[in-house]
C-alpha cells in the first residue's frame, strides 16, 4: 500500500471530475435566464413609465 | 464538416424549440384562465355559500392548483417532459421581481436592508451549518448535503443549482433536491400566511418570517401575496438579500470542495470574477427598477404617478402567475422516490429549525417597521 505523503514526489493533485452535462446546462440557463429577467423587466417598466405600453393593454 | 454538424444540430434543437414554445403557450393559457378565474369567481359566487371561501382565494392559489392539475394532464398525455422546455419559472419570478422593485420605495429597501441582512447572515449560518451537520450524522454524500444546506437556507432551487454547479453534484442529487424544495415549499404558501395571521403578526414581521423561511423565491412571492401587500414587499426584499449572498456561498463551497472534498491543489482559489459570474444579476435590476420608481414618482406626484405604477403592478402581477403556474408544472415526485427517507429527514427538520429562529428573527428586527 503506497501513502503518497511519506514519499518525497507526491502523486500530483487529482483534477475534479467534470461537472455533469445537465448540472452545468442548469447552471448557465439559470445565469442567462438571470439576465433576460432583468433586461425584460426594466425594458417594460420604461415603455409603462414613458406611455408606450398604456395600462388597457396589460390584461 | 462543421457545417454539416451545425446542420445536424440546427435540425436536433428545432423540434425542441417548438416544444418549449409550446409549453410557454401551455403556460400562458393556464395564466389566462388563472386571471378569468381570479375576476369572475368571487363575484360568481357572492351571496352563496362558497363566497366567503372565493373571496379569500388569491391568484397564487388558483395559478399553483391549475399548474398540479396541468402537470397531471400532460404526464397522462405523455407531453410533460417535451413541453418542459417552457416552464420557465425563474425567468417568470425574476421578472415579475424586478417589477415589485418599481412599487417599493427606494426608502424602504435602504432601511429594510440593515434588518434583512442581518436575519440573512444569521439564518443562512444556523441553517446551512445545522443542515451540514445533521446530514453528515445520516451519512448522506457531501454533495447532496451541500445542495440540501444550501436549499433549505438559502434560496431553494437557484441555491441548489448554484450549489451543484460548486460541488460538482450529480444530475439526479440536483433532480431531487429541487423536487424536495417544491414538496416543502407549496404547503409553506398557504400555511404561513396562516400561520403568521393566527399567531396576529404585523405585515412587516409577517412579510419577513414568510421572506426568511420559504425556500424557493417564487413560493415567497406567492405566500407574501397572499399575506399582503406590505408582507410581499419586506418578504421580496429579505430573500432578495439572501439571493444575493448566494454568490458567496456557492464561491465558499467551491473552495472547500476543491480543497477539503477533492483534495485538489491546483484548484482555483475562490476569486471576484467567480463572486460575480455567482451573483444573481436580477437584484440589480430590482435596485434599478426601485430607484426608477421612486425618481418618477417624485417627479410627477404620487397622485398622477399612482395608475401607472399600477400599470406596472398589473405586470408584475401577470409574470407571476406565469411563474406560479410553472412551480405546478414543473413538479416532480419521481426523484424523492428514488432518494429514501434520510434527505427528507434531514430537509424537514432544517425546515423546522428555519421556522423557528426565522420567528424569533423577524419579530426581533421588524416589529415597528413601517412600509411607506
Amino acid at each position: 500500500m503506497t501513502n503518497p505523503e511519506a514519499t518525497n514526489n507526491p502523486a500530483p493533485p487529482t483534477p475534479p471530475p467534470d461537472p455533469d452535462p445537465a448540472v452545468r446546462a442548469s447552471g448557465r440557463a439559470s445565469l442567462n435566464e438571470d439576465w433576460a429577467a432583468t433586461v425584460v423587466g426594466l425594458v417594460l417598466l420604461v415603455l409603462v413609465l414613458t406611455g408606450l405600453l398604456p395600462g388597457w393593454l396589460v390584461p | 464538416m462543421s457545417e454539416d454538424i451545425s446542420q445536424r444540430e440546427a435540425t436536433r434543437t428545432d423540434p425542441a424549440v417548438g416544444a418549449a414554445l409550446a409549453g410557454v403557450a401551455v403556460v400562458v393559457a393556464l395564466a389566462a384562465l388563472t386571471r378569468f378565474l381570479e375576476q369572475t369567481v368571487p363575484a360568481a359566487t357572492k351571496g352563496t355559500a362558497l363566497g366567503g371561501i372565493a373571496a379569500a382565494i388569491e391568484y397564487p392559489v388558483y395559478a399553483i392548483v391549475l399548474g398540479l392539475l396541468g402537470n397531471v394532464v400532460l404526464a397522462r398525455l405523455g407531453l410533460r417532459e417535451r413541453l418542459s422546455g417552457g416552464f420557465r419559472t425563474e425567468f417568470f419570478i425574476k421578472t415579475g421581481l424586478v417589477l415589485l422593485g418599481a412599487s417599493i420605495n427606494f426608502a424602504v429597501i435602504v432601511t429594510a436592508a440593515g434588518p434583512a441582512i442581518a436575519q440573512a447572515l444569521i439564518l443562512i449560518s444556523v441553517v446551512f451549518f445545522f443542515t451540514w451537520w445533521l446530514g453528515g450524522r445520516l451519512g448522506l454524500d457531501d454533495r447532496l448535503r451541500a445542495l440540501l444546506a444550501s436549499a433549505v437556507s438559502i434560496c431553494g432551487i437557484s441555491a441548489a443549482i448554484a450549489a451543484a454547479g460548486a460541488v460538482q453534484a450529480k444530475r439526479e442529487q440536483l433532480a431531487y433536491t429541487a423536487s424536495m424544495v417544491v414538496v416543502f415549499a407549496l404547503p409553506s404558501i398557504f400555511l404561513l400566511p396562516l400561520a403568521a395571521s393566527a399567531l396576529g403578526l404585523a405585515q412587516p414581521v409577517a412579510g419577513a418570517w414568510i421572506g426568511g423561511n420559504i425556500d424557493t423565491t417564487a413560493a415567497v412571492s406567492a405566500a407574501g401575496a397572499i399575506a399582503g401587500e406590505e408582507a410581499l414587499q419586506i418578504a421580496t426584499i429579505v430573500k432578495t438579500t439572501q439571493n444575493a449572498l448566494l454568490g458567496v456561498v456557492a464561491v465558499a463551497l467551491t473552495g472547500y470542495f476543491a480543497v477539503r472534498v477533492e483534495r485538489s491543489a491546483t484548484s482555483a482559489r475562490p476569486s471576484a470574477a467567480q463572486l460575480w459570474q455567482r451573483f444573481p444579476k436580477f437584484v440589480l435590476g430590482f435596485l434599478a427598477a426601485s430607484v426608477i420608481g421612486t425618481l418618477y414618482v417624485t417627479a410627477v406626484g404620487s397622485s398622477a404617478a399612482k395608475p401607472i405604477i399600477g400599470t406596472v403592478n398589473d405586470l408584475r402581477t401577470l409574470f407571476l402567475i406565469l411563474a406560479f403556474v410553472s412551480i405546478g408544472l414543473e413538479f416532480r415526485v419521481a426523484p424523492l422516490r428514488e432518494a429514501g427517507w434520510r434527505p427528507v429527514g434531514v430537509f424537514a427538520s432544517a425546515t423546522v429549525l428555519n421556522l423557528l429562529v426565522g420567528l424569533g428573527l423577524a419579530v426581533l428586527l421588524f416589529s415597528g417597521f413601517a412600509v411607506e
